[in-house]
């Protein structure tokens, strides 16, 4: 039975404006973090070029072209760097983990297209490979809910647990598994071959990653003497795609958690479903056939619709 | 259950085709890429080292390594935002609006990169910022591109009640509601960025899309060129097309997925009918185009729903 539509509109205006003051409380928080070290390193860096430019012969505007050539190649991955022999960013291993990291849409941006060609192709590319990486990440997902969600829970009720704390504990073992796993043994692993990374910036290059927000401050694979670098990469991109998978699964058994307990109609957000019934890649038998959907109102649960990893 | 059920085993072959398509789809782009960028990148290196050279020669009293510790010192300001050309002054990235709209880029995953925490107490904040964000901006965004397909169809069902070809209504309204979008989310976008920013029209494109589908390369960013002025409201447009751009294009993206999967379908019902097998209910969506244009509609759901909800 739907909701009155006026505690939806106050849901939504609730989530709305709480979206926006959480986005402010964060400018807030980190503009006073990181502000004073940003002055503190203007600070420096002028001091720098000043007795740069009074010891040398150079002049200012012959300094500022040169660095400006610099800095726009630094900024394609490009470094003029006397000891810097990193190789291509563009050679067979980097071109496929750039085109992985463009179809999971994390997007470092540690080496970017730089013809227009090649900006074109991105976007072509995108355009087919963004919908499927989803497609087989979702549907990878359905087929592991089976051994690693539904069978521990099946365990748990059977040895006597109800269903909502049964599946509370098992929600909070493969959060610890995953964080295990996932973020803190690929970080030690991360750090111990990436020289100048500590132990925080590679969970946080992990984090950051498998969310796929990517800001690419902190790119695997990229310094000047890294061995087997073309394997590395390539593991560096197993990894990622195992880890998108485990965060997906991770949020659906959220997401039937919070079912279970009321959460998400209590909130009025739609429900998780039953995956047995409608499987993505069905090859048997399938369910009957769902009523005409063109005739159900729009209301959160009243049709199927699609699993996406949800970008919105 | 039993060791099978268990693993599903019985569907496993087509899970690994997927698997392998999807591997070999990568390593083709992976060729293409290196074949149109990798000269490109090797005459890129020549060109500067040249020109380090050069700077070498004329300038006697320069050694080596003194201009490469200046190097390295610029490359790493830059990454920080510090543009020291000139006695150009410029204000950072850490103001209070460019921290928003960082806040906005991680929280929509979009994660530009041109600016991001180097305090340990910065990176800690971001994790927890964004482990909290992520899935609340999912659930705004997807409420919101609800709202945004509400008003779709109750357009379609206005104009449905006054035509007599309720089918071809239909496909008109959603031609038109979507090249409304692309008009509205990138023609637009892009002659205002070609505008403001000093980019060519292809550099804006480019742009739009990259932000968009949130894989946010970091090499374009709008509202972030120390050496330009950029009015006051430019910001907040930016942030809004942002919001409302990411829910229509997700709905694009869902609607292609949702082709992808009944492209699917259609090949197995093909591939049985071919092997002889018994003709099985087909699944709904095949069968009943009408009503899988509006299943569609609802694919804004991040998850799959119970089809018995009251």
């Amino acid at each position: 039975m739907p909701s009155s539509p006026n505690k939806s509109w106050l849901l939504l205006l609730g989530f709305i404006l709480f979206y926006i003051i959480y986005l402010l409380v964060g400018a807030l928080v980190f503009s006073s973090i990181e502000r004073p070290v940003e002055e503190r390193m203007r600070r420096d860096i002028l001091d720098m070029r000043r007795d740069f430019l009074n010891q040398t012969c150079i002049n200012a505007s012959a300094l500022d072209a040169f660095l400006l050539q610099v800095l726009s190649a630094n900024g394609y991955g490009v470094s003029v760097l006397r000891n810097s022999s990193v190789g291509s960013n563009w050679d067979l291993a980097s071109a496929m983990f750039f085109a992985n990291t463009l179809v999971t849409t994390v997007g470092y941006g540690h080496s970017t297209p730089l013809s227009d060609s090649g900006k074109a192709f991105s976007i072509l590319y995108a355009l087919l490979g963004v919908p499927f990486t989803m497609l087989v990440l979702t549907a990878s997902v359905q087929r592991l809910m089976h051994p690693l969600v539904y069978a521990p829970r099946g365990l748990f009720q059977r040895s006597g647990l109800d269903p909502r704390p049964a599946s509370t504990v098992h929600f909070a073992l493969l959060l610890v598994v995953t964080v295990v796993c996932f973020f803190v043994a690929p970080a030690f692993v991360f750090s111990a071959i990436e020289g100048s990374w500590t132990f925080l910036d590679a969970i946080y290059f992990c984090f950051m990653s498998l969310c796929t927000v990517g800001l690419g401050d902190f790119v695997p694979g990229e310094q000047p003497s890294q061995k087997y670098r073309p394997l590395y990469k390539v593991v560096v991109m197993v990894y990622l795609f195992l880890g998108l998978m485990m965060m997906y699964l991770l949020l659906r058994a959220f997401h039937k958690m919070a079912d279970l307990h009321g959460l998400t109609s209590f909130l009025e957000l739609p429900h998780c479903d039953e995956d047995d019934q409608q499987p993505i890649l069905e090859e048997g038998p399938s369910p009957p056939p769902h009523r005409a959907a063109s005739k159900q109102p729009l209301e959160p649960g009243s049709q199927p619709s699609y699993n996406t990893i949800s970008k919105g | 259950m039993g060791l099978i059920q268990i693993f599903n085993l019985a569907r496993v072959p087509s899970i690994l085709m997927l698997g392998a398509v999807y591997g070999a789809y990568v390593l083709v782009g992976g060729v293409i890429f290196w074949k149109l960028e990798g000269d490109l990148g090797r005459e890129d290196i020549s060109a500067i080292l040249a020109r380090k050279q050069q700077v070498l020669q004329t300038y006697k009293c320069l050694n080596s390594d003194g201009i490469d510790a200046v190097i390295e010192v610029i490359q790493d300001a830059s990454k920080a935002g510090l543009s020291i050309k000139g006695n150009n002054t410029s204000d950072g990235f850490w103001q209070f609006t460019s921290s928003a709209v960082f806040a906005a880029t991680v929280v929509t995953t979009i994660g530009y990169g041109n600016m991001s925490p180097k305090t340990p107490a910065g990176q800690i904040f971001c994790v927890f910022f964004a482990l909290i964000g992520i899935p609340l901006n999912m659930v705004v965004l997807n409420r919101v591109g609800k709202y945004m397909l509400a008003i779709e169809r109750n357009i379609c069902d206005f104009l449905q009640g006054k035509t007599r070809h309720p089918r071809c209504t239909r496909f008109f309204v959603h031609l038109i509601s979507y090249l409304t979008g692309v008009v509205l989310f990138f023609v637009v976008p892009m002659v205002m960025f070609q505008g403001h920013e000093g980019w060519s029209f292809a550099q804006a494109i480019y742009y739009c899309f990259i932000t968009l589908s949130t894989i946010g390369f970091g090499d374009y960013v709008a509202d972030s060129n120390p050496d330009k002025m950029y009015p006051e409201w430019y910001s907040f447009l930016m942030a809004s097309w942002i919001f409302f751009g990411l829910a229509w294009l997700a709905l694009v993206i869902n609607h292609s997925i949702d082709i992808l999967e009944r492209l699917n379908s259609f090949l197995n019902g093909w591939w049985r009918r071919r092997n002889g097998k018994e003709e099985t209910n087909a699944p709904d969506d095949v069968e009943n185009p009408d009503t899988q244009v509006e299943q569609m509609e609802q694919v804004v759901e991040p998850v799959k729903q119970l089809p018995t909800e009251k």
